[in-house]
């Protein structure tokens, strides 16, 4: 029970870390890999709340999902804007997100150092199971996650459908140019969807303490597997990434059971292999991610996709 | 004084360690456009040849008691303590182990590059980078879990191939580890003369030209991956037998792949000399940080950090400014420039007559 519920949490969270990274690849053609710090930077908004304001930890998801939202705005429209504009290519996009994350990594490491000598906090490594409430013997973030999960993509399913500026968003990932002549001021745009991909994944970060181990490094460790969440997901499709991201996650807790029970228990060890080797088949055999396959004869879909 | 000496041969050391690494860059992402953020997978693989081979040569070579070797890694301190004299007394012994774990490191870096590189040459633009990326730390993670390689988290030590040298034993090493850095160097510069630069920077510039003219453009990416795993793999067994020992988790992502990135961006990826440049200023006032820590004391955070602010702000400023870095790419010619002016000279002599 206890695998389930850790594959539910660990699956919802890495649905929503890799729905940041294919939304801004999916509308500025960027990996952004300071996604990493992100999620790192949810996990100590929620620490440094409850460590001086106390109370339940999920009161401080939204100061989480803002903090983080605006330090990916900041990086969007301080940096990659302008890179974008000049017409740089994919590798010097990526690099500056990069060199932003290694940025975010000295503050946060700053910041943890300060914490820990100025206030003796053990903001090194930390655990929130234990302030977590528990409803029907359950630990909270089992419903938490889920439900934020849900609602997220409830909340995405109407903005982009029913609101002005959703359907401005969408249009402005199908076709820029003809967005543009239809007067959406599509670098708005773009700013809006880096804020919501680092808000989701600032809020991914802030429920990593309810149930994981959570260091300085805690963002970099995952940012891998975010990748595989995303490129399996498939970046065509905006609601890949909760595809691949339960994929990704059951494979993980499930596989590594699966294989220890054939193999013995030495091969525990090597679970963070998995998403690397998923990842790898991923790009070899649906480069497009599987909601790029087209399933149109069965599934109604949202986009074209599958044009990466 | 001894401590300025100390501190100029780590230098030289590291300097000569990181231009391995920031040509291999520079042949990957310079020439052929490769974005390899795995650096860090064939330097690690280097390092593992050091931690895995020269023991076991020098076990076979001087008749180590066998009963030892049923655990190497419990019984590494011992047996490395029956090694060293021995190769000190031989110097030629320990300049052949040192030669053979490195032409095998070759062979590993070759391999690795191989491996990463085959499904990846076919991969385009952004999803080859990211493969690379992700896969950098595979090693790592293996070696970290499975011991008899390099002894996990705890590694291993490594015989002392350069011991015999005496009491100039750190200067001699880092002096050679600077002359190989050079050798790479003059290949590059050998390289940036010759038809196989042009032929890189087309399949870089143009695949579809360069394919339509006869250049295999997978095969050459791949080679091109293959060569740059050789050349990290290389600066990972020379740091290792620098340090005299391996341990798993000490080949990280930002030290052995996105330093050398911060380093070519900033000089020029370009260019061999703006690599040359950033790699220096780099290496410098990473050391100079290193160095100074304990003066910094006064701070409420570990200075390390700074490291961290300076590398990625300084990337991002360069990025902003100067994206080609300090020195930008000069065309190659097939000829030099001196002959090609006579040439240029005599037909615009004989259109005028």
């Amino acid at each position: 029970m206890q695998t389930l519920v850790d594959a539910i949490v660990y699956s919802s969270l890495l649905s929503m870390m890799g729905f940041g990274l294919t939304l801004v690849r999916r509308t500025t053609g960027v990996w952004n890999v300071a996604q990493a710090g992100l999620v790192t930077i949810g996990a100590y908004s929620v620490f440094t709340g409850v460590r001086f304001l106390g109370g339940v930890p999920y009161i401080y998801l939204p100061i989480a999902f803002l903090i983080s939202a605006a330090v990916n705005a900041l990086l969007f429209w301080v940096f990659i804007n302008p890179l974008r504009r000049r017409g740089s290519s994919f590798f010097v996009l990526l690099v500056a997100t990069i060199a932003f994350n290694i940025v975010l990594n000295g503050l946060i490491n700053i910041y943890t150092d300060f914490l820990q000598n100025a206030y003796s906090l053990s903001s090194k490594n930390f655990l929130f199971t234990r302030l977590d409430p528990s409803i029907l013997d359950q630990s909270a973030i089992l419903f938490v996650s889920l439900f934020g999960l849900i609602l997220l993509t409830g909340i995405l399913f109407f903005f982009l459908n029913f609101t002005r500026i959703g359907l401005a968003l969408r249009g402005s990932i199908e076709d820029p140019t003809l967005s543009k002549v239809m007067g959406v001021k599509v670098n708005r745009i773009y700013l809006l969807s880096w804020a919501i991909a680092g808000g989701t994944a600032g809020f991914a970060g802030a429920l990593l303490p309810m149930r994981f181990q959570c260091n300085p490094g805690i963002g970099g460790s995952l940012i891998a597997i975010m990748f595989s969440v995303s490129i399996l997901g498939g970046v065509g499709e905006i609601y890949g990434p909760f595809l691949g991201g339960w994929l990704v996650g059951f494979a993980q807790i499930y596989g590594i059971s699966l294989f220890s029970q054939a193999f013995g228990p030495w091969v525990l060890p090597y679970k963070k292999l998995l998403p690397m080797i998923i990842l790898v088949l991923a790009l070899l055999f649906t480069p497009q991610g599987l909601s790029g396959i087209d399933w149109s004869n069965k599934v109604g879909s949202l986009s074209k996709g599958g044009k990466d | 004084m001894h401590q300025l000496t100390l501190f100029i041969t780590d230098l030289i050391a590291l300097l000569g360690i990181y231009l391995i690494i920031t040509f291999s860059l520079r042949l990957q992402l310079g020439y052929a456009g490769i974005a390899n953020f795995g650096l860090v997978l064939a330097f690690t693989g280097g390092a593992y040849t050091v931690g895995w081979l020269p023991i076991r040569l020098g076990m076979w070579f001087f008749g180590v008691n066998s009963g030892l070797s049923s655990d190497m890694i419990w019984n590494n301190a011992i047996i490395i303590s029956k090694i060293n004299p021995q190769l000190e007394s031989q110097p030629l012994v320990a300049v052949a182990v040192f030669l053979l774990t490195l032409i095998s490191a070759c062979v590993v870096g070759a391999l690795l590059g191989f491996i990463s590189g085959y499904p990846a040459a076919r991969l385009r633009g952004d999803y080859l980078a990211i493969a690379l990326l992700a896969l950098g730390e595979v090693l790592g993670i293996i070696g970290g879990n499975f011991q008899p390689l390099v002894g996990g988290p705890l590694g291993v030590q490594v015989p002392d191939v350069w011991n015999w040298v005496g009491d100039l034993r750190f200067i001699v090493v880092s002096l050679l580890i600077f002359f190989l850095s050079l050798v790479v160097w003059v290949y590059m510069r050998f390289l940036e003369k010759s038809p196989m630069s042009r032929a890189l920077r087309a399949v870089r510039d143009n695949r579809d030209a360069a394919s339509s003219l006869g250049k295999a453009v997978p095969s050459v990416r791949l080679r091109t991956l293959m060569v740059g795993g050789v050349m990290c793999s290389i600066a990972g067994a020379l740091y290792a037998f620098y340090t005299t020992g391996v341990t798993a988790g000490a080949y990280g992502m930002f030290d052995w792949t996105f330093l050398p990135w911060v380093m070519a961006i900033f000089g020029g990826v370009h260019s061999n000399w703006g690599v040359l440049l950033g790699t220096t200023i780099f290496v410098l006032v990473r050391k100079l940080i290193t160095f100074y820590k304990y003066s910094l004391g006064f701070l409420p955070f570990s200075p390390i950090w700074l490291q961290y602010l300076l590398t990625g702000g300084v990337v991002l400023a360069i990025l902003m400014i100067k994206p080609s870095g300090l020195i930008t790419e000069k065309p190659s010619y097939a000829i030099n420039k001196k002959t090609l002016q006579n040439i240029a000279d005599r037909v615009l002599n004989n259109s005028s007559s």
